[in-house]
């Protein structure tokens, strides 16, 4: 176990660039900062929302994405998430609570979105855990490279399509048993598995 | 400390924001209580970043971030930051204070249950709250279809174990069960059952996991 106060020098280093242009938005309403963020990030989630079958509103949704991050920067910690998995789960919930409202008819919503999906680090007062999420962070991004083509096929459909694993299997034509354990194999390759065997 | 977990695979489509509401919300209540799961969602969630980013790109409109800038410098002072809030649990806003204090309907001595489907408009799924009185028992019975169930207080016991407060379980129909309530309090779940539509008309009966 390292020592506590070697901690944050350790991972201060690692902070992600993302992340400290993030935090100036949070801290400063710093404007280039949120500019660099929006050029990097607003095209990579307009595909997002294509690719969700948010053709015709996929503007739209990178607008909602991209207030609600300006609103919600106040609160990002990098110790909690890197920028672009926050960012991600603020996409994510955007795209769920558009098509909710889309969906619905004339009903409350009884449980809000943001109740049911979590935003990293949200009224979360956890110890911080920064050195061990930037290493699950770097082991994904450099297992990814090395999972077969058709387990990256299925994970970029269940996140990037909105497709449940029993949709993949009818698309691809597969058995879900198939899906399932290509699932598992990639997870286990990004140790995902591992940490339900230390259960 | 919660024993039982939802799996990887549930926790991925959690992730990705695939799960239905009734669903998310029984993932949500248990990551509420179990760092270990949050650490797990924490890593799906870096993994979707990461897809994210290895898609293609689609360029904007020309005036897109312009009139996102219009937006935050709205006549209003454009959109309020959020703030930290005291935490509410999104059991709490759904139930109320006091999930012992609902209008339960008794079906059994031991057995009271509480259909909430109707606060989860346009999702395909039962959902329903189930009382089963301290150290009652539950008659034998299996499943139709997966069945969620995630323990919101005190606890029971079958041939697979012990399930305490935020134990997390889905069962189907290979899952012949008899659960006790084990402990000084009340034993209430909040299960959604997967309800094919041909099933419908006979399920005022057919409620888990407990009667079946």
């Amino acid at each position: 176990m390292t020592t506590r106060e070697q901690q944050p020098a350790k991972t201060e280093g690692r902070k992600d660039p993302w992340g400290v242009l993030l935090e100036n938005v949070g801290k400063h309403q710093d404007r280039a900062a949120y500019h660099a963020l929006f050029e990097h990030f607003a095209p990579q989630i307009k595909y997002y929302a294509i690719s969700n079958g948010l053709a015709s509103h996929a503007e739209e949704l990178v607008q909602e994405v991209f207030v609600s991050i300006w609103r919600r920067s106040c609160l990002y910690d990098w110790r909690k998430a890197a920028a672009s998995t926050w960012i991600f789960t603020i996409a994510r919930n955007q795209r769920i609570d558009m098509l909710r409202k889309m969906q619905r008819t004339s009903a409350e919503i009884a449980v809000e979105t943001e109740d049911l999906w979590q935003i990293p680090g949200d009224n979360e007062n956890e110890p911080v855990t920064s050195l061990h999420r930037l290493m699950s962070e770097r082991r994904i991004r450099e297992s990814l490279s090395l999972l077969p083509e058709e387990q990256i096929t299925v994970i970029a459909k269940v996140y990037m399509e909105h497709k449940s694993h029993q949709m993949v299997a009818d698309e691809l034509n597969i058995p879900l048993g198939t899906v399932k354990s290509r699932v598992r194999l990639a997870l286990n390759k990004l140790k995902v598995i591992l940490q339900d065997q230390n259960v | 400390m919660t024993r039982h977990h939802p799996d990887s695979l549930s926790l991925m489509e959690y992730s990705a924001g695939n799960l239905s509401e009734p669903h998310a919300l029984c993932i949500r209540l248990h990551l509420d209580q179990c760092p270990h799961c949050r650490s797990r969602v924490d890593t799906l969630n870096s993994l979707g970043a990461i897809m994210m980013e290895h898609q293609p790109k689609v360029t904007l409109s020309d005036n897109s971030f312009d009139q996102l800038m219009a937006r935050i410098d709205g006549d209003e002072g454009g959109p309020a930051p959020v703030m930290p809030e005291p935490r509410v649990s999104p059991l709490q806003k759904l139930l109320g204070n006091d999930i012992n204090d609902l209008p339960w309907k008794r079906q059994l001595a031991d057995v009271s249950v509480l259909d909430i489907t109707d606060r989860f408009p346009g999702q395909n799924e039962r959902v329903v709250l189930q009382k089963l009185v301290a150290g009652g028992k539950a008659p034998a019975h299996t499943h139709r279809g997966n069945e969620t169930t995630l323990v919101l207080q005190g606890a029971f016991a079958d041939q697979n174990g012990v399930f305490n407060q935020w134990d997390f379980v889905v069962l189907n129909e290979q899952d012949e069960h008899r659960p006790v309530a084990v402990g000084c309090d009340d034993c209430i779940t909040l299960s959604v059952l997967s309800a094919p539509l041909k099933l419908t008309g006979r399920f005022t009966r057919l409620l888990n996991p407990f009667l079946r």
